[in-house]
């Protein structure tokens, strides 16, 4: 099959044992078992790592850019996410973690809790401005809006079309350093680091973007490591700031109340399967109408994300109490140059396009035929959607069968009583 | 014994054949629905937009689909002591019926009104029983058939076309 798509995760045959666990866990069916190795349909999966949790033998292994990337390029900015602070224990302060970062060869490091507050105002003003689209749909989570392309493609138009935070971040640094250093964009590497595989997917492939956004993605994992070897080390990280505020932006729950108002009405779901689950209410106008909807693949939003460190309740607590208890509350001053490049549609993103799985063959005619043949499969088979043959489900093996790529001899229980 | 047609004039001849003519369906999907199964209601409906979704039905026809037998289904659930649904799939339209075990329309003219219900709180405090049930079934549907009558089964039956004129 052509490559279309970039993804961060790889089955390594020699771990797998074909053991079917990840087959049921994959909420796009894009796992296989087949000769005894777990295999990916790439057009299905939208990288959101729900099998790499899932499998005994880690054998799914997740990919990130490497640190050493960094050296490909003359300057190297490191943008922190906001679950970042959340993986550290209070012994360990959140400025001197940021300083530990920077002295792992950056020059300089960026926040994305330092544009979630004007991001907030621009999702609103967003939501008024569209007021033909209910709901609007979050577009932060990478792995939310591969789900929309592939199994909700009517909902494609209710995605919010506007840059990440963590986007608008790195335009503007490389802008900035641009101008004031003197340095050609080109030799500007910016670096997000990032809590899980889709984010790494949507740097390497991004959908809808106009702009050259990031140079690779490094996960929170192995900066964590890195960190923490030589945090004793750091010293003089008074003159790192910190936006405490905007670490909201890593919590489901807490993302939704930036935008919330009195004439917007949020809802804010994590976990895939709520996901899934919700997405289907609103294709089938089955919900009251909210204004937008903050959805995140992860249990709690980012800060689930499987590069992280810490289990995402810990995480979440963590975050909050440096809410509460930060005296720096820095404001970070540029609004004004945002708002501007905001009103220029400068964060505008191309209309996301549709890779649907869902359409069985090319006219309503022939899918019919399809469907009679695999519905008659279907009643040949037990029922048990045991997965031994490989495929999640009865259905799915039907399914397989009509598309030859696999055969009622499959079916081990089939086997077992002839 | 009452009965209420509805017809989209687009569709008046293919409907008036539909009826006279005794059509071998291509596909047939059945669901059961139990009383009073607010966890399961919606599941039957849910499961014919999917598989007309797989067979490429656009986008508007699936949502008018999905309204319309979801509404129904929910009509079963709240109102009736059980039920079911037969879904038959044709090359060129879909035909629902469903069928339940009673208590029956006093009157289906009433109902057709908005607003107008029978449900009881329990159903109102979950969010039914707003009395748009038949009015939307109606507004989503291409054709519209109820026979009821008080003490009675219900049959409602619907017609959707692929295409829309």
């Amino acid at each position: 099959m052509k490559k279309n798509y970039f993804h961060a995760i790889k089955i390594n045959s020699n771990l797998c044992d074909g053991c079917t666990k990840c087959i049921k866990s994959c909420p796009t069916k894009a796992l296989r078992v087949r000769n005894g190795k777990a295999e990916i349909d790439e057009n299905r999966c939208i990288d959101c790592g729900k099998c790499v949790l899932e499998c005994p033998k880690d054998a799914i292994e997740t990919f990130a850019d490497n640190l050493s990337v960094i050296n490909d390029f003359k300057y190297k900015v490191a943008v922190i996410p906001a679950s970042f602070s959340g993986q550290f224990n209070e012994a360990v302060n959140y400025r001197r973690a940021k300083k530990a970062v920077l002295s792992l060869g950056f020059d300089e490091i960026a926040d994305e809790s330092m544009v979630t507050d004007i991001m907030g105002n621009f999702i609103q003003d967003y939501i008024r401005n569209h007021e033909n689209i209910r709901p609007i749909i979050s577009s932060n989570c990478p792995a939310v809006v591969r789900l929309i392309q592939v199994r909700f493609t009517d909902l494609l138009p209710n995605i919010l079309h506007l840059e990440s935070p963590m986007s608008i971040i790195a335009t503007y640094v490389r802008e900035k350093i641009s101008h004031e250093k003197k340095i050609n964009k080109k030799d500007i590497g910016v670096f997000p680091i990032v809590p899980c595989i889709a984010q790494v997917t949507a740097v390497h492939q991004p959908e809808g973007t106009y702009q050259h956004l990031h140079d690779g993605a490094i996960s929170i994992r192995e900066i964590y490591r890195k960190v923490m070897d030589i945090y004793e080390e750091v010293e003089n990280y008074d003159d790192i700031c910190s936006f405490p505020d905007g670490l909201k932006w890593a919590i489901a729950g807490l993302k939704a109340e930036y935008i919330a108002e009195k004439d917007i009405d949020v809802l804010s779901v994590s976990g895939i399967d709520n996901v899934i689950d919700i997405l289907a209410k609103i294709e089938n106008g089955q919900i009251e109408k909210y204004d937008f909807v903050v959805m995140d693949s992860c249990t709690e939003g980012c800060i689930g994300g499987i590069l992280n460190i810490e289990n995402p309740f810990i995480a979440e607590a963590r975050l909050k109490k440096i809410m509460r208890n930060s005296k720096h509350k820095n404001k970070f001053f540029n609004d004004k140059y945002f708002t501007k490049l905001y009103k220029d549609n400068f964060y505008n993103v191309n209309p996301l396009q549709p890779r649907s799985i869902m359409k069985l063959d090319k006219d309503i005619k022939s899918s019919i035929l399809k469907m009679r043949e695999i519905r008659k499969i279907k009643d040949l088979l037990p029922g048990y959607d045991c997965g031994a043959c490989g495929a999640p489900t009865c259905c799915d093996l039907a399914e397989d069968i009509v598309e030859g790529k696999a055969s009622l001899d499959d079916c081990l229980i089939l086997k077992d009583k002839k | 014994m009452s009965e209420y047609t509805y017809i989209n004039p687009k569709f008046e001849k293919e409907i008036n054949e539909f009826s006279k003519k005794t059509l071998v369906p291509e596909l047939t999907l059945n669901y059961d629905i139990k009383v009073r199964d607010f966890v399961n209601t919606g599941n039957a409906s849910a499961d014919i937009k999917l598989t007309l979704k797989r067979l490429g039905v656009s986008s508007p026809v699936l949502r008018r689909v999905a309204i319309s037998s979801y509404e129904a289904e929910i009509n079963i659930t709240a109102h009736s002591k059980g039920g079911n649904i037969i879904c038959n799939v044709y090359p060129e339209f879909v035909h629902i019926q469903f069928k339940d075990k009673g208590p029956g329309l006093k009157d289906i003219e009433q109902a057709m009104i908005p607003g107008w219900s029978t449900a009881d709180d329990a159903v109102r405090e979950m969010g039914f029983g707003a009395g748009l049930g038949l009015p939307n079934i109606k507004k989503n549907s291409d054709y519209l058939h109820i026979v009821s009558a008080e003490n009675s089964p219900t049959l409602v039956e619907i017609l959707i076309f692929y295409i829309e004129k």
